[in-house]
């Protein structure tokens, strides 16, 4: 059944086209994720299923009904703010009943929900304290347990763990997701961080520029993604990209040269490239090798910058006139990702290589016209 | 935001809301209204009872030359920025000078000293009236310029120590550091550091000091006599004695006095509030 | 000299800067302030010697019936004033919409507080005047004839009061919209999700998000009850037969005018008193609330 339904919404302010068109429906138990770049207009999107922003056109439908124009306390959602929102003069149950109160529930009815949101959150000991005397960690709990209290058909999550320190939100992450499989509730969740996105998601929402650019499994994005921006959005580091332009091209295949004189082959192609085209190669980093053999796709490159992590190591690679689209970030026009440590240093002279099946390719207009073939069923 | 905004898509909301602030702004304003138009009216009109009717004819010009030229009101006039000028500039200068000292020096008994210009605040008019009246008589300044001046900015220094310690105090520490390290002394530091970036709040205490001596009363019927230095809040209350009946110039008198404070609050509104709620928040 | 300075001046120079304040302030403000507790224990004329009466200037407060006369309109004036601030916030609320030329009508409302209080004296004098003023306008309008408030010893008291609410009204209006506009925008989305609205919003969520700037406006209207003279020297000088006297003004009274300066003294002592009463209390609460948020 469906738990949230967008149907063709649209959102101006102030000559601004905030959100384009958005269709989208939100299974019931789903964890849904949207992520985009700041100003996206994920967050926006969240407050307009909350009913704090209001639409300019398009419907809202919640569990079926029709909630477009409904306040935000009648639409059976509740929402974690990113700073938690929590109300100062209030103790922690006083915060977590405060929905119900609102609702004219009756007062044993409230603290059993508060006591049982309480047991969840390992909140007991917390009840009677105020916001003021609790830790980063704790308020974010009481904001959720707020939200379980009041049993809302949805949980709205906009940015919640944006302020905690990485170690607690590594294990904010862990505890969101059992706290999801444990409730079985319709979440939907607003982040930035697409290893946020890829770790919790059932399903991911991409935004750009107010429009939703794909939705889907995690790793049917990370695989499968639609367009360049897809393509860049999610996996850290980020994909490579190499401008080239089409030399040959027959109806399911092409030859693509890029500066350099360096050329790939791609067959199978999704959609036709013509001759002459600009297109994008792409490749992630953990698909380049340093290869000492000449086999594959193989060109020259020096490294200008190595990150030691211990389990991995990334290097950031110049590749003369080779030009790729991170070029102008410092870092080196290539990324590599090795599950090894390398003993390079900088000025290194390297052979970068990769297998032309673990390429992808991307026509003018940024859609993947070629990706490589994964193990399907995931 | 709070009360909700009304949206633009609702223009019936809309146009009632504006309705009905309009409405409690004309009541709001309504005795000042009458008072301006009353200012407009004939000296015949006003005796013939019409207060409330459209003026029968504008006399904005004969009652305004009337004011300057018939009563002391122009003399009143130049009293009160004869007082209130200096009184500004004496006040801005002291509070710069303590304010910095008080934000930026630690000494024993600074703290007392500074409750003791917060608390001076609070202290009604009254519990220093006679001592001050008696030693402005006995330094010979009673009924002069100076013993307003003297005492304006004695008060309002209090007040505005405590704002210029407060703004003082925020900027940032670093700031003071590299001056110090730089080898400025104490004057170099306030001449170079302090001043350039105090004038924000300089301006809103330049106001808020004008507009509070400016407005004075109890103070210029304790401490002067003689119409040669009573300012327009004396002259004023004076002149309603004088012209009963000629409501139309007691009118005008009135708009001539608010006239200065309310041109200052409109061209540094934004300076004005800030001062007033630091002000307030801070006391 | 520039040796002597230039060794000297890290404590020489802020104790220059800091000087002329503390003397002018110390001698006109603090020091004048507790003479005039001294003062009250003499009998003066203001011109001759001062007779040390010990405490006969406060025996004679008791006995007066104009003292308490000036008590029970401070009180009146106190007890008024209260309505200041939740009127404030009541304009305050309805104010607070973004839209355009609101910033003007905000202004327009300001105006009573910059206005001097003598000019907000005589204003309210031409209202209440009993043949032509505003006042008589609406009773006329109805039927009825206006009582001259300002000489009505029933009244007096109660009319001045409501033109000295004016700009009081206007101080709170300043206040309060302050305080909505640094209003937690994620705490009031909270409490919509959470189905508050109205005035339930308001108690539960707003109103504790001004608590701060709800009780300097409590303070400020209180010390502006105590405080009041100007306007009851305008509009009634105390009149009619004393019945408009607050302590602030009997004490002018009796020390002008009638040259007990002593007695003047004693009266300014007990509004001192009342005053720093209110203050000790404004401060203890404004540390246990400073405590309360630490």
């Amino acid at each position: 059944m469906a738990s949230v339904e967008l149907q063709n919404i649209e959102k101006h302010y102030a000559g601004y086209h905030a959100l384009r068109d958005i269709n989208l429906t939100i299974e019931d138990g789903e964890f849904a994720v949207m992520v985009g770049p700041s100003g996206c207009g994920k967050s926006t999107l969240l407050k307009t299923i909350a009913g704090l922003e209001s639409i300019s056109s398009g419907r809202l439908l919640i569990k079926n009904r029709d909630v477009t124009a409904e306040e935000p306390g009648d639409r059976g959602i509740a929402m974690v703010f990113q700073s938690y929102a929590l109300y100062p003069h209030m103790t922690v149950a006083e915060n977590m009943g405060f929905g119900l109160r609102m609702a004219k529930r009756p007062k044993a009815e409230i603290e059993t929900a508060v006591t049982r949101a309480a047991a969840i959150l390992r909140l007991e000991e917390q009840l009677d304290k105020r916001p003021r005397q609790l830790s980063g960690g704790q308020r974010q709990r009481v904001a959720i347990g707020r939200a379980i209290t009041r049993s809302p058909d949805v949980f709205l999550f906009d940015e919640p763990l944006s302020n905690l320190d990485a170690a607690l939100r590594t294990q904010m992450r862990v505890e969101l997701s059992t706290l999801h499989a444990r409730l079985g509730a319709t979440m939907i969740y607003v982040t930035h961080d697409q290893v946020e996105a890829m770790t919790m998601a059932s399903r991911i929402v991409v935004l750009n520029k107010g429009q939703i650019e794909q939705v889907g499994a995690p790793l049917v994005l990370y695989n499968n993604p639609v367009n360049r921006f897809v393509a860049g959005f999610l996996g850290a580091p980020r994909m490579n990209f190499v401008e080239g332009i089409v030399r040959t091209a027959d109806g399911r295949g092409a030859v693509i040269e890029c500066a350099g004189g360096m050329s790939v082959a791609f067959s199978d192609l999704a959609s036709p490239v013509h001759a002459g085209d600009h297109v994008t190669v792409g490749i992630r980093p953990e698909k380049l090798r340093i290869d000492n053999i000449r086999s594959g796709t193989t060109f020259p490159a020096e490294v200008r910058l190595i990150e030691h992590l211990g389990r991995e190591t990334i290097v950031y690679a110049d590749a003369g006139s080779l030009s790729t689209s991170n070029s102008d970030s410092g870092t080196g026009a290539f990324t590599i990702q090795i599950g090894d440590i390398v003993p390079f240093r900088p000025g290194a002279p390297l052979v970068l290589g990769f297998d032309v099946h673990d390429a992808y390719l991307f026509s003018t207009d940024g859609r993947t016209v070629s990706a490589p073939k994964t193990v399907t069923g995931l | 935001m709070y009360p909700r905004p009304i949206p633009a898509t609702a223009p019936a909301r809309r146009g009632l809301y504006i309705g009905l602030v309009s409405l409690v702004l004309l009541l709001w304003l309504l005795p000042l209204f009458t008072v301006m138009v009353t200012s407009l009216r004939s000296f015949e009109e006003v005796m013939a009872g019409n207060y409330w009717g459209w003026p029968k004819s504008f006399n904005l010009i004969e009652n305004y030359t009337a004011v300057f030229t018939q009563t002391a009101m122009a003399h009143y006039f130049v009293n009160s920025l004869v007082i209130t000028l200096p009184s500004v500039v004496g006040v801005l200068v002291l509070s710069t000078l303590t304010g910095y000292v008080l934000s930026r020096h630690r000494f024993p008994g600074a703290n007392l000293i500074f409750a003791l210009f917060v608390g001076g605040n609070f202290l009604p008019a009254q519990i220093m009236m006679i001592p001050v009246r008696d030693l402005m008589v006995e330094l010979g300044l009673y009924d002069t310029y100076a013993a307003l001046i003297i005492f304006h900015v004695a008060f309002q220094t209090g007040f505005a120590t405590l704002f210029m310690r407060n703004f003082i105090a925020a900027l940032p520490d670093e700031l003071f550091q590299a001056a110090r390290s730089e080898g400025a002394s104490p004057g170099q530091t306030l001449v170079h550091v302090v001043l350039p970036l105090v004038r924000p709040a300089l301006a809103a205490l330049a106001i808020l000091t004008f507009t509070f001596v400016w407005n004075d009363y109890f103070w210029a019927i304790v401490l002067t006599q003689s119409d040669a230095v009573k300012p327009v809040t004396a002259g004023l209350s004076n002149l309603r004695g004088e012209y009963v009946s000629a409501w139309n110039l007691v009118s005008a008198a009135t708009v001539i006095v608010a006239v200065p404070p309310v041109l200052m609050f409109f061209l540094m509104q934004r300076h004005f509030i800030a001062g007033l709620t630091v002000g307030a928040v801070k006391g | 000299m520039s040796r002597l300075w230039r060794r000297h001046s890290n404590w020489l120079a802020p104790t220059l800067f800091i000087l002329p304040g503390i003397v002018l302030f110390g001698v006109v403000i603090i020091f004048a302030s507790l003479q005039t507790i001294w003062v009250s224990f003499h009998e003066w004329d203001g011109v001759g010697a001062m007779v040390w009466v010990g405490l006969d200037n406060y025996r004679q407060l008791i006995d007066d019936p104009q003292f308490f006369v000036s008590l029970k309109n401070n009180v009146i004036w106190l007890v008024m004033f209260m309505a200041a601030p939740p009127l404030g916030l009541a304009l305050a609320l309805m104010l607070n919409q973004p839209i355009a030329g609101m910033r003007i009508v905000k202004s327009l409302f300001f105006i009573p507080l910059v206005l001097a209080s003598v000019t907000v004296g005589v204003v309210f004098t031409w209202v209440y005047d009993p043949s032509f003023g505003l006042l008589a306008l609406i009773f006329t309008a109805f039927g009825a004839t206006a009582s001259a408030l300002l000489s009505d010893e029933n009244f007096v008291t109660v009319a001045v009061v409501i033109a000295a609410l004016w700009p009081q009204i206007a101080f709170c209006l300043v206040l309060f919209l302050a305080g909505l506009n640094n209003l937690n925008e994620e705490l009031i989305g909270a409490g919509r999700v959470d189905g508050a609205r109205g005035f339930a919003m308001l108690w539960n969520v707003i109103l504790p998000q001004l608590r701060e700037v709800s009780f300097i406006a409590l303070a400020v209207t209180v010390i502006g009850a105590l405080r009041s003279f100007d306007m009851v020297a305008v509009m009634t000088s105390g009149g009619p037969f004393g019945s408009s006297t607050v302590l602030a003004y009997q004490m002018y009274e009796q020390s002008i005018f009638s040259y007990r300066f002593g007695y003047g003294a004693a009266i300014a002592t007990v509004l001192f008193v009342i005053m720093a009463g209110f203050i000790v209390w404004y401060l203890h609460t404004l540390l246990k609330v400073e405590e309360g948020n630490a």
